[in-house]
């Protein structure tokens, strides 16, 4: 059952905490948040135990392999991360904190079976199941305007799930089955004929919604600036990690060729340049992290419609990049935003955040530079071997362009840095960083610095987890 | 305790560098000491350091820069440790850029060299340092946008999949057209942060607004990593390319040096009338590299070390007139000489080397440049050192203005530097003397590999 490890340790934890929803409200929300550490380095070494294992289950509709398993691996870390920002969250009543965990866990457990899903239907409910619960989670901050987004979320996300079950229904209709490897025999065949193409990009609308790119990305700002810090933290790492995964696995088996990677190339085009614009002008920090999502989005979608190995492996790594410069950025915020009392902080809080922390200061600085790709960063080398793989293509001025885009991002990102560095606080008390955090922002300079200087190992994890994934 | 350990590390740079110069072998014209560990194999990318007779004097450069920038920079008391953490992790880039030779590395130092630059000019700058250090950014990286997406694409044709500049230069052939266009772009990277004109307009704003020492390695070594990507990439993988824009490259330095020198006698501010002066002298160092041929590059190399020197003590006297006066209208100041007679002194070898004196390292390489410039293309040879005039104007009546000329009282309180203050500008000035009275020193060193670099 070694296959199936880090799932079933989601579910065993998940129906434990669903009981303790009936115990006392105040006994279940002081054991909730020891029990979610527990859980989340639990759920991290069955990912890390289960990684090397290769197989499939279910009659074949659900597929453990090296890619699979390294996206797990990156969604549990998202998932530990998440857990140890949602302390004392701004805008969470304390009773509701079990039903929150209990849908990170299910959001969690949807992402994985989703980086597995081997065919359609599998693929859909697992797709559903990360979802929903996701619609849940964004709306537990209670106000209006998170009312309203998570609203948006739900209505924008049907809409992306209904769009995506008719462009499925195409590729099943047309090539008669609903495993992916069936129909990715069939493909060559069906590559010429429209509704192939039509279902292929329909299909992909709901993998971009996900990923908050453009045309799908109308949702991420709302919900970002709205949910609560730690859930906008989630939605931003756990769910694009997931995204990568599902895109990698469904391109490669069904590839992506002729139309299909102009319409791709200019979805990353516009998101590119619509994420970047757009930021530039936003006061609020998670709205700004919001544009520059949809931003990163169109960077990896040039790795993706490279469509080679390389192109595959490095959008792989650079999910991985991203979970990690992401939750340096969230980190920051979530600190501020508790020292303010208010979950939203506004570009002008970071004032002087220099002095009132150097050490998160400095996580900033490191997390958003490498966001923007600057060297020696995690950000940077993933970015490298993206462009790479994109300009093998042919892809150059796509690639120019990301890398213009690469700098005009630099704009805001510095403009963060610049507050934190140069203004003057408006309130000299230093800011309180908690050991956890402590601890946490030390792994993420680790990570982001370390990473960025010896990347070889990851690479080549990516590279051999994208080969390895087309056997059967 | 954190001055004592950066001025350390830099003293460290220093004695590693002269005895890099002297295991240097100068009859051999290719790379020596090379080191290669692979890094990220799946993308042909090594970690390779090499030294040849170009990188070994910007080495050089480099190491007495930033040692004299340490020793400058004593009296920083605002986020000691920040500030050299910051100088440090600069020239680490610079170093990286300056001997390694696979162009992810490049790329990677290069921009590890700017950013720290962004934190020095806008936590420790002067003078509009936001709208400074922003510009500045922006404009280098939008530069190095360019030479990413060339050098990917140098990775991408086919028989390459290598970031290796040797095996490139070996392993393959660029079309005519693609020479033409990839060292386009490539040229317009490098040349914004050589202050090629017209690209040139973030580096008197930057010089400017950054603090002294970050001036220093600023105009001293930072300009130098342009002219320096444009002969060992550009040039060296693209040598039709660069013979079919030869000309276009001579006519832009042309204006950089005549330009430059012209709105440089229009300052008032000392400090940008210096930060106008090096697009003036980054000219030279264009023109060099315009006319393709080994005497033009020799001067180049010669020009882009002598000029570092010289920029260097330009600003490591401004920064403590400044200190000292709290002002740097050179209208403002006057007969400072007569209070402040060392300082004067330095500031005036600077200048004399500015125009050009025999003696002084400039004198060889802005010969070495405009000779080779006037067998090429005889005139805008000419015309160059028609320039050298205006050079000669501007710096003269600055100094005539500032030094000489009545003394203002208001800086009657002016303190003349001490010894520790006096060592850094010493050895500036020791080297702009040797290397100018022995110039067969360097030249034997560059020779060799200018003529390599050029294929022939």
């Amino acid at each position: 059952m070694a296959l199936f490890v880090p799932e079933t340790i989601l579910l065993v934890l998940s129906i434990i905490l669903f009981f303790m929803t009936v115990m006392k409200k105040e006994t279940a929300a002081k054991c909730a948040r020891p029990f979610m550490i527990f859980s989340g380095m639990a759920v991290l070494l069955g990912c890390i135990y289960a990684l090397p294992v290769s197989g499939s289950l279910f009659y074949g509709t659900y597929k453990v392999d090296l890619l699979s398993q390294g996206f797990k691996f990156i969604i549990a870390l998202a998932f530990l991360f998440t857990i140890l920002f949602s302390d004392k969250m701004i805008g969470v009543p304390q009773g509701r904190q079990v039903e929150y965990f209990f849908f990170l866990f299910t959001a969690s457990l949807g992402m994985m079976m989703l980086t597995s899903a081997a065919e359609i239907l599998t693929l859909y409910i697992s797709l559903e199941l990360s979802s929903y619960s996701l619609y849940l989670l964004s709306a537990i901050r209670q106000d209006r305007r998170n009312a309203e987004a998570s609203v948006k979320y739900l209505i924008f996300g049907a809409a992306a799930s209904g769009i995506f079950l008719w462009g499925f229904s195409l590729i099943a209709g047309l090539s008669g089955t609903t495993s992916l490897l069936e129909i990715s025999k069939t493909a060559p065949s069906l590559v010429s004929n429209p509704a192939f193409s039509l279902g292929l990009v329909l299909v992909s609308f709901a993998f971009l919604f996900k990923l908050s790119s453009f045309p799908a990305h109308f949702w991420a700002p709302d919900v970002y600036e709205s949910a609560a810090t730690p859930v906008t933290n989630f939605i931003a790492t756990a769910s694009k990690a997931a995204a990568v995964a599902i895109m990698i696995r469904v391109f490669l088996l069904l590839g992506v060729s002729g139309a299909f990677v102009s319409i791709l190339g200019a979805v990353a085009f516009i998101s590119m340049t619509l994420g970047n614009c757009v930021a530039l002008v936003q006061k609020d920090v998670k709205r700004l992290l919001a544009y520059s999502s949809i931003a990163q989005a169109g960077y990896i979608l040039l790795g993706l419609l490279a469509g080679s190995f390389g192109g595959y492996s490095s959008s792989f790594f650079y999910a991985f990049a991203y979970v990690v410069m992401n939750t340096g950025a969230f980190l920051v915020v979530i600190l501020v935003a508790k020292s303010l009392k208010h979950d939203n902080p506004q570009i002008e809080h970071f004032d002087g955040l220099a002095e009132r922390s150097p050490f998160l200061a400095l996580i900033l600085l490191l997390s958003l530079l490498s966001l923007a790709g600057i060297p020696p960063l995690l950000g940077f080398t993933g970015k490298w071997i993206l462009f790479t793989s994109a300009m093998e293509k042919g892809h150059w001025f796509l690639v120019l362009w990301a890398v213009i885009n690469s700098v005009v991002s630099l704009f805001y990102y510095l403009t963060i840095v610049k507050h934190a560095y140069l203004e003057k606080p408006k309130t000299s008390d230093p800011l309180a960083v908690p050991l956890s955090m402590k601890a946490l922002g030390f792994c993420l300079f680790f990570a982001l610095v370390f990473l960025g200087i010896y990347p070889n190992f990851f690479v080549e994890f990516a590279q051999r987890a994208v080969v390895t994934s087309l056997a059967p | 305790m954190v001055r004592l350990i950066a001025l350390g590390a830099s003293a460290a740079t220093v004695v590693l560098s002269i005895y890099l110069c002297f295991q240097f072998d100068s009859s051999n014209p290719n790379f020596q000491f090379v080191e290669n560990i692979p890094w990220i194999q799946s993308y042909g990318i090594h970690y390779t350091n090499a030294v040849d007779g170009i990188s070994l004097p910007m080495l050089l450069l480099t190491a007495i820069v930033i040692f004299c920038g340490v020793l400058v920079s004593w009296s920083v008391t605002y986020r000691v440790k920040d500030f050299f953490a910051n100088m440090l992790f600069l020239v680490t880039g610079v170093f990286g850029v300056f001997m390694t030779t696979n162009l992810f590395f490049f790329f990677l130092y290069y921009e590890v060299a700017v950013i720290p630059m962004y934190l020095l000019i806008v936590i420790w700058g002067s003078t509009n340092k936001q709208y400074a250090a922003m510009k500045l950014t922006l404009y280098l990286l939008l530069g190095s946008a360019l030479m990413f997406a060339g050098f990917l694409y140098m990775y991408s044709v086919p028989g390459s999949h290598t970031f290796d500049l040797v095996t490139i230069k070996e392993s393959v052939r660029f079309a005519p057209h693609i020479q033409n266009i990839l060292f386009l772009a490539l040229f317009v990277g490098f040349g914004v942060l050589a202050a090629c004109f017209p690209f040139h307009v973030w580096s008197p704003d930057g010089h400017v607004a950054a603090p002294t020492a970050a001036s220093m390695l600023h105009a001293g070594v930072l300009m130098k990593l342009g002219a320096y990507g444009i002969m060992r990439i550009a040039v060296y993988l693209l040598p039709e390319g660069a013979r079919h824009w030869a000309f276009t490259i001579a006519c832009l330095a042309l204006i950089n040096i005549v330009y430059g020198a012209m709105v440089a006698t229009q300052q008032r501010d000392l400090k940008f009338m210096i930060g106008y002066s090096s697009v003036s002298h980054m000219g030279i160092v264009l023109l060099g590299i315009a006319t393709m041929t080994v005497a033009g590059f020799n001067g180049a190399v010669f020009q882009m070390f002598a000029h570092g020197i010289m920029t260097a003590l330009f600003f490591a006297c401004v920064g403590f007139i400044y200190d000292g006066c709290h002002t740097r209208m050179i209208d403002e100041l006057g007969g400072l000489s007569k209070e402040a007679p060392k300082i004067s002194a330095f500031f005036i070898i600077a200048g004399l080397c500015g125009l050009g004196i025999p003696g002084l390292g400039t004198f060889v390489a802005e010969l070495l440049v405009t000779i080779a410039a006037i067998s090429v293309y005889p005139v805008i040879g000419i015309a160059s050192i028609v320039a050298l005039l205006i050079t000669a104007y501007y710096i003269l009546s600055a100094i005539q203005t500032s030094f000489y000329g009545p003394f203002n009282p208001k800086h009657a309180h002016f303190e003349d530097i001490g010894w520790l203050q006096f060592i850094p500008r010493a050895i500036l000035v020791g080297c702009l003397v040797f290397f100018g009275v022995f110039p067969q020193v360097f030249i034997q060193w560059v020779a060799g590999s200018t003529k390599v670099l050029l294929g022939g």
